[in-house]
């Protein structure tokens, strides 16, 4: 560092070579005349110096270090559970599954509203008694004809239908 | 040829490279070799230990997020100095928002008095005193003079770090001036007195 007459005798104002502002930054006797040269001069007096964070360079350096470790942690870690790829794999899954479950649905449904026509072909419920006795085993009787037999018609519902006639006959034969 | 030991530092860039090839170890040594400039440059706009600090911090931590960016054929002080003073500007101004000044009723105690000017000043002072009349301007305004005042950086360096026009760079330190000025009168009239007698 040069000497305070040195520093005295070549400073001017806006000076700003750095052996002179070395000595502005660091001669506390100085200060009043360099302010007193330039005005300027007052706020230069604070730089200079590189400065120390509290706690040293080192635990800062570890601070850094340390908060990026987390950061990149914790990206890889979002990264591993909410890749696109997986995203999409299970979005893709998710809508597959609905599409079949949709379509099995409709096919379904399809099917059921297409079984009322089947249905009106077979034949109507008849009763219990009606289903059990053994009529349609025996031979339709176009024609009888008997003096002692009583012919009773019973009334049919429809004008399509086979008329039921019962035969109450002592002499009929037994197979009719 | 003479074999030797002694082993050679790679530069900033060289550094970068390393870093990008995946190796983490070479960007804690640029952060060790970085720090004091940074944190200065960061404590001296703020003007808070504590604040610098973490600004410093917050500074590392973007530089590692976007140093694909980094351009080799550009000075990486240069780049750095930008990160800085983004991130510093973006704080004041945040901080700003939320208390206006909170140094401008600081009103230092004079420890003694010169005959003839009526003031002496000490070192230790100057710096509150700067932190109190430098809350008069803007981030921008603040953080050029600082560099061109404190880091000694020329107008034309400002200008790349900013990617601004040198004459931009010129208006702000001759506002950044005035206003002080004003302010220190204000504030400081004893300094300020001696600052009119001078011009």
């Amino acid at each position: 560092m040069i000497s305070c007459n040195a520093f005295r005798a070549n400073l001017r104002p806006g000076s700003s070579e750095p052996e002179l502002l070395e000595h502005l930054r660091h001669c506390d006797a100085c200060l009043d005349h360099a302010v007193g040269v330039d005005p300027d001069f007052l706020f230069r007096s604070i730089g200079g110096e590189e400065l120390v964070p509290p706690g040293g360079v080192e635990a800062f350096t570890h601070d850094v270090m340390q908060q990026l470790h987390v950061r990149t942690t914790e990206s890889r870690l979002a990264h591993r559970v909410l890749s696109w790829p997986r995203r999409l794999a299970v979005a893709a899954t998710i809508a597959a599954g609905i599409t079949g479950a949709a379509v099995v649905w409709q096919h379904e449904q399809h099917t059921f509203e297409s079984l009322p026509p089947i249905a009106a072909a077979t034949p109507k419920p008849v009763s219990h008694m009606a289903a059990a006795a053994p009529l349609t085993t025996k031979p339709v009787v176009e024609t009888y004809d008997s003096k002692n037999a009583t012919i009773v018609e019973v009334p049919s519902e429809g004008s399509n239908d086979v008329k039921v006639v019962m035969i109450f006959d002592d002499q009929l034969p037994a197979d009719l | 040829m003479i074999p030797t030991n002694q082993t050679i530092e790679p530069d900033d860039r060289q550094l970068v490279e390393t870093i990008r090839a995946g190796d983490p170890g070479a960007f804690e040594v640029l952060v060790r070799r970085k720090t004091s400039k940074v944190y200065s440059l960061c404590y001296r706009i703020i003007g808070n230990a504590e604040d610098a600090k973490d600004i410093s911090q917050l500074v590392f931590i973007k530089l590692w997020e976007n140093l694909e960016k980094y351009d080799p054929q550009y000075a990486f002080d240069t780049w750095l100095y930008r990160m800085v003073t983004n991130v510093a500007i973006d704080f004041m101004r945040n901080k700003q928002s939320r208390d206006n000044a909170v140094n401008s009723n600081l009103r230092l105690v004079k420890t003694s008095f010169d005959a003839e000017q009526g003031v002496v000043i000490q070192r230790k002072e100057v710096e509150s005193v700067f932190n109190a009349v430098s809350s008069c301007l803007s981030p921008k305004q603040k953080t050029i003079f600082v560099m061109n005042q404190m880091d000694d950086m020329p107008s034309s360096e400002i200008a790349k770090v900013l990617g601004c026009r040198e004459s931009t760079v010129r208006n702000h330190l001759f506002n950044a001036r005035k206003l002080m000025q004003l302010q220190l009168k204000k504030q400081f009239p004893e300094y300020s007195r001696l600052w009119k007698e001078q011009q």
